[in-house]
């Protein structure tokens, strides 16, 4: 049934489904949908195409818009986590903090990775925060429970992943770390790591995401969030930047580093490095173009329609 | 504000509306039980769409997906007038067959 609807509503036009799309399919998954449903919503979507009647899609789809743009810089900023993660597992070993000392322009580049990373964190934060909690207080006043569990996610799966790496440090393998690199057990384990990690990072942001659509934030506090999410990609390009301007340096600096097996899992430097930034390089694109988008749309009020 | 191009299926979902927030599926069933008629989706959502854009009716925030509709007051007062034409109307007709 959710296909044929999701067929049916696709010959509406683009206004009208950001407008009436999620109930029209929820109405048509209700209950069967006969020939004669079939015909009569074709016959509305001709209607609609030929006397546009949506009311509120210049709102409605600014809010849409600019929620989305929130979102999708939220998600792609996840993205760079996950590959500035990588970075600093792998620069964490002597050899790249004694190229950072010796070289003023590795230095740089991986002070500029670092204080990118704390603005990006600090302003998704001021972005996020004050839009999660409008969720859960329009949420709790309509006695909804399911935004506050949503919304717990981060907490939850965070403090999974902590506990997770406790027990495993602590417990199931304490001498992890002290084995060698390629030994079954210490790949094991640390694709698990990486596992537990990049769940609670998913779940996390799609607690927020599936909270925050939910709830229905109104615009006003989004078009604030659009800022904080700006400032993050521009944050996030500079973290790009700088972790491509040492790798690049480091080639130059020190070349046989560079070429050497010192990349996480003792895989090749280079190969680890462009990994990172490649997904450092599609995280920032798609927050830039989100956090543009989003700018853009954040002053526009009326669609004309005629009925 | 008038009801304009005043069509059937727009004065069912106002009816509908007066008896209380429905969403459009219930506004379906509502209709067909009160008045006999059946509307299709494409029919029904194309009627709110006009009413919404004339203000005769208000989206709610939606309940798992599905989004309740309530009538505003322009569209309890067009509800009425338009009802009170047809009473006239009715009774108009009624009154010519009786002296028939």
């Amino acid at each position: 049934m959710r296909g044929l609807a999701d067929r049916l509503v696709r010959l509406y036009p683009r206004a009208w489904r950001e407008r009436y799309e999620e109930e029209f399919v929820a109405m048509l998954e209700q209950g069967p949908v006969s020939t004669k449903d079939v015909f009569d919503v074709a016959l509305g979507a001709a209607d609609a195409w030929l006397r546009p009647q949506v009311v509120y899609v210049g709102r409605l789809a600014m809010v849409s818009r600019m929620r989305g743009s929130v979102l999708t810089v939220m998600w792609a900023w996840v993205g760079l986590v996950v590959a500035g993660v990588g970075f600093r597992k792998m620069t964490e070993y002597d050899d790249f903090v004694r190229v950072a000392q010796d070289s003023a322009l590795v230095g740089v580049a991986f002070d500029a990775v670092v204080v990118g990373a704390v603005v990006a964190l600090a302003a998704v934060t001021v972005g996020c925060v004050p839009v999660a909690f409008v969720a859960l207080r329009k949420a709790l006043a309509e006695g909804r429970k399911d935004v506050p569990l949503l919304l717990c996610m981060p907490l939850i799966f965070g403090a999974g992943f902590l506990g997770y790496t406790m027990v495993l440090l602590k417990v199931i393998f304490p001498s992890l770390g002290r084995v060698a690199v390629h030994s079954s057990a210490n790949v094991t384990l640390f694709l698990s790591l990486v596992g537990a990690f990049l769940l609670a990072a998913l779940a996390s942001a799609g607690g927020v995401t599936a909270a925050v659509r939910r709830a229905e934030v109104g615009g006003r506090i989004l078009r604030f969030a659009l800022y904080p999410a700006a400032i993050a990609a521009a944050a996030m390009t500079v973290v790009l930047v700088g972790t491509t301007v040492w790798g690049v340096t480091l080639r130059a600096q020190a070349p046989a580093l560079f070429a050497g097996d010192e990349g996480i899992l003792a895989t090749p430097t280079y190969v680890t490095w462009l990994a990172i930034v490649a997904v450092m390089a599609v995280s920032t694109a798609v927050a830039v173009v989100a956090s543009i988008r989003g700018l853009r749309s954040r002053n526009v009020r009326h669609v004309s329609s005629r009925l | 504000m008038g009801l304009g191009r005043f069509s059937d299926p727009a004065l069912f979902v106002l009816m509908s509306l007066a008896g209380g927030e429905k969403h459009g599926y219930a506004m379906i069933e509502d209709i067909e039980e009160t008045c006999g008629a059946r509307p299709g989706p494409g029919t029904l959502y194309g009627a709110i769409a006009r009413l919404e854009r004339r203000g005769l009716v208000e989206p709610l925030a939606s309940e798992e997906r599905r989004r309740p509709y309530r009538l505003t007051a322009a569209g309890a007062s067009a509800l009425e007038r338009r009802l009170r034409e047809l009473e006239g109307l009715a009774n108009a007709g009624l009154g010519r067959l009786a002296t028939a």
